[in-house]
């Protein structure tokens, strides 16, 4: 190897090993669990208190406080549900049927979610016969 | 009608294939008559498309309800240019309307490309067998002409969420954008197939790969501006899937476009330029997948949804066909130059493919990091916004320093003289705004630092524009005609340079979010809520009916430091047949300096309401920087008259022959 090209070599060496390095603390720093409801009831003494998303739907019976901004609702991945509460922004898509993901902690009872997302119609199909 | 619409569909995926096999036996057997046929077949692919495209729009604007996709993204109520947009407001639609601009494109390819007579037959094959995919997903898998038993009274609508100016904007840009990589990707092919792996195949599609890219920009844009104003969080990105889906191919896409001119230049990077090309493409499909389908955001397998394992067959054939066939090729892709010194044109360029091609890979693996991870260790782990921050700011801050510094370097070395020339006033112009910042009391390092780069590679840039202005004055011609006609007669340049502006700007609006602040505040009428200098009265609620909704709009007074500005209505309307779905809008004044955003999250029975005000600094010169970056790029692809010249020299010598 000439010597221009071994500069080379080493300079790009640095450069991918930073973005390694970055890349490898960043998920570290945001890695959680992506769990639907079963499998979030099926590890829940283990999960308990530690961050997690979850996925599920959204079951009618949605109770919402306008003024305060707090949410309850459940979820469900078809058979089994979770209580959920939520304090904060509602997005338009989430209503009862709609898919959510959110993230939070679970205590034994009710998940407490810090951030709720739902998905944008535009960007699932409707399973034929599904909700 | 309906039968109509599934036979061109069928037509159309017996035809491509056709098509494909007539243009590889026309090309292996060299006889002109099946080559011929096989150019005849893209047309027809085309003609057979538009109508079944014709069929849907009617069925659509007659509001023909017997038809599934119709009356699952349609109503009666619908305005009519919303109704147009069903052709890509759903999967099946969007499919067929991916299939259309792709026979488009292609018939474009054969009528005004015909000169490249030996590429041809392959151009046609690739196009031809992406073709056969797509009709055949829309024969097969999902048809937009499927039939209800019975024709419901009215369809289920369009969601309200699409119903935003939105809706002609993003998805129809985003879709020239992702298909119009297909061409560049077909004469990739090509001249790997016929081993003429000159720079002819990077030459003739650099105006696709321009168009592409200026297209795919817009609608990176154009869904970065829709999720502002309509999704109600107050930002414009989130790294979800479906963004980073737009963003991939984006991201690959200039890097190929950026060096393929070391390849025209310097004979170079050959191996990599066709990488790269594959790649994008690749990324194309991928994100027309994850678009489409939603299916990484979701826990469930892929195994539920019937086009993931299609999808993935066929990025499977796509890289496998295009990596054998680069391998086959290798002994013919040496490069005739060799990289010289670290600091010079080449290796700049390098660096930033570097760097756009490292941003890819870390956005690609935190997207199907959940993907990884279950086949791993059973479990799907998922990475946040904060992995994509922490990794991407960096190489955003990387990317601006070689835009800074590339354009000025000399080729093959650059000297300590052209260094010093090129970089003493534009690097003390970055320091000295490093140092302004900090004293002006602004304390994230990222942030400085963001500013700093931006005024840096604002001043090599605009020292450039000036120099060659220069020169053309010093040959007698007024400064401001000098440097139209600098701009004027090397568009491809100084539109490059127009863009790396805009990109400036971005990145410095996008740094000023570093800078947002934010409140909440559940008022009764007459009271405040104040943040940074803007005090917000709250006025009261009205109620009124529009044509398809009723609006509940709250009034707010703003004071800027005691003055009153201006009165903002945010609004939560309930649109009807979504009387489940209320509608946000939000109310954004804008200014230079900062945008003004309230959200009314809630309103109680009493009148009391919950709001929620951000204050995102810098947020118009993203979209100003957004709109350089437009204009920039049709300067760059404007035909130089000289090379207009050229090219009509090159079909007369054609006809003639």
């Amino acid at each position: 190897m000439s010597r221009g090209k071994k500069k080379f070599a080493i300079a790009i060496a640095v450069f991918v090993l930073a973005s390694a390095y970055l890349a490898y603390s960043g998920a570290r720093g945001s890695m959680a669990y992506y769990l639907t409801v079963g499998e979030l009831l099926d590890r829940a003494p283990a999960i308990t208190g530690s961050s997690v998303r979850l996925n599920g739907k959204v079951l009618p019976g949605v109770d919402w406080d306008q003024v305060s901004g707090r949410l309850a609702f459940t979820v469900t991945d078809g058979s089994r549900q979770i209580p959920v509460a939520y304090r904060g922004i509602v997005p338009d898509a989430f209503k009862p049927g709609a898919e959510v993901v959110l993230e939070g902690t679970y205590d034994g009872k009710t998940f407490t979610a810090t951030r709720l997302f739902a998905k944008c119609p535009s960007k699932f199909e409707a399973k034929p016969g599904g909700v | 009608m309906s039968e109509l619409g599934n036979l061109s569909i069928a037509l159309a995926a017996l035809v491509s294939a056709y098509g494909l096999v007539a243009a590889l036996l026309g090309a292996g057997l060299r006889r002109a008559d099946l080559q011929h046929s096989a150019r005849n077949a893209v047309y027809a692919v085309f003609l057979l498309l538009s109508v079944a495209s014709g069929i849907l729009l009617y069925q659509a604007l007659t509001r023909d309800f017997g038809n599934a996709y119709v009356a699952s993204y349609s109503s009666r109520d619908l305005g009519l240019w919303y109704t147009v947009s069903v052709w890509w407001a759903g999967q099946a639609g969007s499919l067929l309307f991916w299939a259309w601009l792709l026979a488009g494109f292609g018939a474009v390819v054969v009528w005004r490309q015909a000169g490249y007579r030996e590429l041809m037959p392959y151009i046609i094959a690739t196009v031809m067998g992406v073709s056969v995919f797509f009709t055949l997903l829309l024969a097969v898998v999902s048809s937009p002409f499927a039939r209800l038993a019975f024709a419901p009274p009215d369809g289920q609508g369009l969601n309200p969420l699409l119903q935003n100016p939105g809706m002609f904007f993003h998805p129809p840009t985003q879709y020239l954008g992702y298909v119009g990589f297909t061409i560049p990707f077909a004469f990739a092919i090509a001249a790997m197939a016929t081993k003429r792996l000159d720079d002819e195949w990077i030459r003739a599609t650099r105006r696709w790969t321009l168009a592409s890219w200026f297209f795919l920009t817009l609608g990176v844009l154009f869904g970065m501006q829709w999720a502002y104003v309509e999704l109600g969080w107050g930002g414009y990105w989130a790294w979800d899937p479906v963004e980073n889906a737009s963003l991939l191919p984006w991201l690959t896409g200039t890097a190929f476009l950026h060096s393929v001119m070391i390849q025209e230049k310097r004979d170079m990077l050959k191996v990599w330029n066709l990488v790269l090309i594959v790649l994008t493409f690749g990324l194309v499909i991928f994100g027309t997948f994850l678009t489409r389908s939603g299916v990484l955001s979701s826990v469930h397998s892929f195994a539920l949804s019937s086009m993931g394992p299609l999808f993935f067959a066929f990025i499977a054939v796509i890289l496998i066909v295009s990596f054998t066939l680069l391998a086959l090729r290798l002994p013919w892709l040496k490069s005739a130059g060799d990289l010289d010194s670290l600091v010079s044109r080449e290796s700049s360029f390098l660096f930033n493919n570097l760097i756009l091609v490292g941003a890819a890979f870390s956005v690609f693996l935190g997207t199907i990091f959940p993907m990884i991870s279950e086949a791993v260790r059973g479990v799907k782990i998922s990475v946040g916004a904060p992995f994509f921050n922490q990794v991407n700011v960096p190489i955003g801050l990387a990317l601006l320093l070689v835009m800074g510094l590339c354009p000025l370097l000399a080729w093959r070395k650059a000297s300590l003289a052209n260094l010093s020339r090129n970089f003493l006033f534009p690097g003390a112009l970055g320091l000295l705004t490093a140092v302004g910042l900090i004293v002006a009391g602004l304390r994230q390092p990222v942030a400085v630092t963001a500013f700093a780069l931006s005024a840096f590679v604002t001043a090599t840039i605009l020292l450039d524009f000036h120099r060659g202005a220069m020169v053309r004055r010093g040959h007698g011609e007024p400064y401001p005609l000098a440097l139209g006609r600098l701009v004027l007669r090397n568009r491809r340049r100084y539109g490059g340079y127009v863009v790396h502006l805009g990109v400036i700007l971005l990145f410095a609006g996008m740094a000023g979010s570093a800078f947002s602040s934010q409140q909440e505040a559940v008022l009764r009428p007459g009271q405040t809520v104040t943040i940074n200098q803007y005090t917000l009265r709250y006025e009261g609620i009205s109620q009124y009916p529009t044509q398809s909704a009723m609006v509940t709009a709250a009034t707010l007074t703003v004071f800027n430091s005691g003055a009153p500005i201006a009165v903002m209505n945010p609004q939560r309307n309930i649109h009807r047949g979504h009387e489940e779905q209320p509608m946000t809008e939000v109310a954004i004044r804008s200014t230079m300096m900062e945008d003004l955003y309230v959200i009314l999250a809630g309103i109680g029975e009493d009148g009391t309401a919950n709001f929620k005000v951000i204050v995102n600094p810098l947020m118009m010169w993203m979209w100003i920087g957004g709109v350089l970056m437009s204009l920039g790029t049709v300067v760059a692809f404007w035909p130089e008259r000289r090379e207009a010249l050229r090219a009509r020299a090159r079909y007369l010598v054609g006809a003639e022959a």
